[in-house]
């Protein structure tokens, strides 16, 4: 649109359900390294009322409809379905807290109280629940991934102030800043003239995103180790890798389901079933845009010490290393990726969120190109990928020692 | 041109649904299986549900184990040849085993079917239960528990649902390590016997497939179908015990809160307006418990009241957690929302809000063919009639303040209830 708004149409006859998906492209990693913790409390401040509109969700529920929000390192993303005769309400909605928000200290005040429960409930109290906040600097010395999305600690919620959001929202909050993904049983014709309607008259804005460093290349093995009251010893192991557009990422995501995903996974079954060192082990990416990492996390099983768990990791890699993936293990995970891009592209929802993600990153195609990325990856990439990602030198190692029991 | 933007925008109200309808046919062991197509993704989706869930155990964790086990082999495949199999053609299978039955769920593109059929049926009927599996398994579910044990939530769940049905009943019992090191393979060998092999209920196959695809699968099903006159044998008589319980555990920062009683069967008369009533309460992001200990107080991340419906008997219960030093005034809150719903009608505004939410919400859940499968399993296991939802629905739309005030007169109220809070004191 004329205002910088980026507008995809998706349509499906099929669904009786309208569904808008409007992403904007600031992220944890756009934030002020002393003021961490924004873009998403700044997710739960679009829910506190708009310029015009006191509150958000109760029009919306009105209208028979449902929502929601995530925000990454990457993005912000605000979803929505209603029945789709409703979809206007979605419009009207989505566009005037675009416009503006209501701004207010008491509305402030509340969600802040909001997230550092949030910070408390799912990073504090629960075991390992603050995992993230001490892997993240680790891997980290420059880019901003460095903190998770939640912030680096509580204290940088607290001294939010209305001055700070205000701020916030000017730079990011624009229609030259985001994509706007209609789907559902909408036509191509009423798309375009509900967004002129409710989108057209909203100005663009100067948008300044900060200037980071990418990440220098890891040269030393990390390490740091807790002593914590949790029920188990556990290590977490990660390793950077490249980003969503690099084709290195296909390589490790499969990789990471072939050897960490599931009972017939190579670490469960040499790790928790043959050698008995592990009650659960796991690998997974952290699935960020730009290089992000993988990991291997475990919980070791009493009496088994850090020091052998931790070798037999590193045994399992140093075989990959050596002999890489056979030809058949690479199929089945290529398969079985393949079914499950098509048993979520079934959503509605999920294709008007892999649109616009698609879109943030730069190559709308890749939600119809997704498949064969998985499908290209063969054997002789995957060991030089293996080679080159799983170092020691590349990696960054958390060592959790349960401190009062018997998991010596 | 300026719009104006104060103005809501015009609304429809949904009157009816379109629920397509599944249709059925015999399996060739006897059992049915009920059948939709639709979208244009070519995936299938087909569920097993035996009569085998926690009601039929004669002790905790035997249903759960029985169908864990049913991925570790066969007398022909290890397990993970089984799962090896399927990975290569990139399907994967669950069971599950949950209060009334256990559920094992295929999942696979259709031009894989005809080689994953066959491994799915292999792995749940010839299961050979091989004791290192099971010794694997038993170890890693206690590591698991004591983990589990550290959650205030935990806690409190299991706590509260002990004195909500008592500890005999198969939703009141509880776990220990103690329970589950005491498994045996013959126990478990002996309930897929009994409960699998002889007690498939039901088959729903979804997603988009052809007429083939329906064909090969009745003619493979031959699972011996359940006989539905069969009642469970368990203690099914649930034994509440009301009253304050207050669970110490000094190093935490949230309390663990869950206050609640029995609530009503899908086809009681009551149903729809309790779930109505329900929902302004605590049941949705803009309910009143939210609005008042989330939105207004920031005590909690979240606080829900929710309905859970089961065979012998329904929950209803409200729960959260919040920072310690305030649970006392949650608690309060919690009881005065309640009082409030008994004392003073409810807005012609907020029940619409919450109506149109409430069917706006089932639109989406029939959007699909697989979530349409859902749906489906519902009607099935509660025996709804076909215009189960259309009456449903109907009923929800003529639900006015007077009823909702009835209702809460005669079912929000303090009597009965149990409150179990897990936390600081």
């Amino acid at each position: 649109m004329n205002n910088g708004l980026t507008v995809i149409h998706h349509q499906d006859d099929n669904t009786q359900l309208c569904v808008l998906n409007l992403l904007y492209k600031v992220g944890s990693k756009d934030e002020n390294p002393n003021k961490t913790g924004f873009a998403h409390l700044f997710e739960h401040l679009m829910f506190g009322g708009s310029i015009n509109i006191p509150e958000f969700d109760t029009p919306l529920q009105f209208a028979g409809g449902e929502n929601n929000a995530f925000t990454s390192n990457d993005i912000t993303n605000y979803y929505l379905s209603v029945p789709a005769s409703n979809i206007e309400t979605g419009y009207w909605l989505e566009s005037d807290r675009m416009l503006s928000l209501d701004f207010s200290q008491k509305s402030l005040d509340v969600q802040k109280g909001v997230v550092i429960e949030e910070f408390k409930e799912r990073y504090l109290n629960q075991p390992y629940g603050d995992l993230w906040l001490h892997i993240l600097p680790l891997a980290y010395h420059k880019h901003p991934y460095n903190w998770p999305t939640i912030g680096k600690e509580i204290s940088h919620i607290e001294n939010a102030n209305l001055e700070d959001v205000k701020d916030f929202f000017k730079n990011f909050y624009a229609p030259n800043n985001a994509v706007l993904v209609v789907a559902g049983n909408i036509s191509l014709d009423k798309t375009k003239e509900l967004c002129d309607k409710w989108f057209g008259e909203i100005p663009a804005q100067n948008i300044q995103k900060p200037v980071y460093e990418i990440e220098p290349k890891q040269e030393e093995p990390r390490r740091k180790t807790i002593e914590s009251d949790v029920p188990a010893n556990l290590i977490l192991k990660a390793y950077h890798m490249g980003g969503r557009l690099d084709k290195n990422y296909y390589a490790m995501d499969l990789l990471s389901d072939i050897i960490g995903s599931g009972k017939a996974s190579t670490l469960y079954d040499v790790l928790v079933k043959e050698k008995s060192l592990f009650s659960e082990i796991d690998a997974y990416i952290s699935g960020d845009a730009e290089p992000g990492l993988f990991m291997i996390e475990g919980k070791l099983l009493p009496q088994v010490s850090l020091e052998d768990a931790e070798n037999a990791i590193r045994e399992v890699i140093s075989d990959l290393m050596k002999s890489g993936i056979s030809e058949i293990e690479l199929k089945k995970v290529q398969n079985k990726t393949e079914t499950n891009i098509r048993f979520g592209d079934v959503n509605i929802l999920n294709r008007a969120m892999k649109l616009a993600y698609a879109e943030y990153l730069g190559d709308i195609e890749l939600v119809n190109k997704e498949i064969d990325l998985y499908l290209e990856i063969d054997i002789e990439y995957m060991k030089e990928e293996i080679s080159k990602t799983l170092q020691e030198s590349n990696c960054s190692t958390i060592i959790y020692k349960a401190s009062n029991n018997d998991n010596k | 041109m300026t719009i104006n933007r104060k103005i809501i925008p015009q609304t429809e109200s949904i009157k009816n649904l379109k629920f397509e309808r599944f249709r059925s046919e015999q399996t060739i062991g006897g059992a049915p299986i009920f059948f939709h197509s639709g979208g244009t993704e070519p995936v299938i989706k087909l569920d097993l549900v035996f009569k085998a869930g926690y009601i039929e155990q004669n002790k905790t964790g035997i249903s759960s184990f029985t169908a864990s086990m049913l991925s570790e082999g066969t007398h022909n495949k290890s397990g993970k040849e089984i799962l090896n199999a399927l990975d290569f053609y990139g399907s994967y299978f669950q069971v599950k085993s949950g209060e009334d039955d256990t559920l094992a769920t295929l999942y696979c593109l259709e031009k894989h079917l005809s080689n994953c059929l066959p491994l799915f049926i292999e792995a749940i009927t010839e299961s050979n239960f091989p004791e290192k599996a099971l010794n694997t398994l038993k170890r890693n579910a206690i590591q698991k528990l004591k983990v589990n044990q550290k959650k205030n939530s935990y806690i409190c769940r299991r706590e509260f649902a002990k004195y909500t049905f008592g500890e005999d009943h198969p939703y009141g019992k509880s776990n220990s390590a103690e329970n589950i090191e005491s498994i045996l393979r013959d126990e478990l060998v002996e309930f897929h016997k009994n409960y699998i092999l002889n007690n498939l209920k039901y088959a729903i196959l979804s997603g988009n497939f052809s007429h083939e695809t329906l064909s090969q699968i009745s003619s493979q099903l031959n699972f011996k179908e359940s006989e539905k006159s069969v009642e469970s044998k368990r203690e099914t008589t649930p034994i509440i015990q009301p009253g304050k319980y207050f669970i110490e555990k000094n190093d935490s920062v949230q309390a663990a809160i869950r206050i609640g009683k029995h609530g009503l069967n899908r086809n009681h008369r009551d149903f729809a307006a309790f779930q109505l009533l329900n929902l302004i309460f605590g049941g949705y992001f803009g309910s009143r418990l939210m609005k008042n200990i989330r939105e207004e107080k920031g005590l909690t991340y979240g606080i829900y009241s929710s309905h859970e419906i089961n065979k012998l008997g329904s929950t209803w219960y409200i729960e959260t957690e919040i920072n310690s030093k305030s649970k006392n005034i949650g608690i309060e809150e919690i009881y005065k929302e309640m009082s409030i719903l008994r004392e003073t009608k409810i807005s012609n505004e907020e029940i619409n809000i919450a109506r149109n939410y409430l069917l706006g919400s089932i639109l989406k859940s029939l959007d699909n063919t697989l979530s349409l499968s859902n749906r489906m399993k519902l009607n099935l296991d509660y025996n709804l009639e076909d215009n189960y939802l259309s009456n449903f629905i109907e009923k929800i739309n003529n639900i006015d303040s007077d009823i909702l005030l009835l209702t809460a007169q005669k079912y929000f109220t303090e009597e009965g209830l149990v409150e179990m809070v897990v936390g600081k004191n």
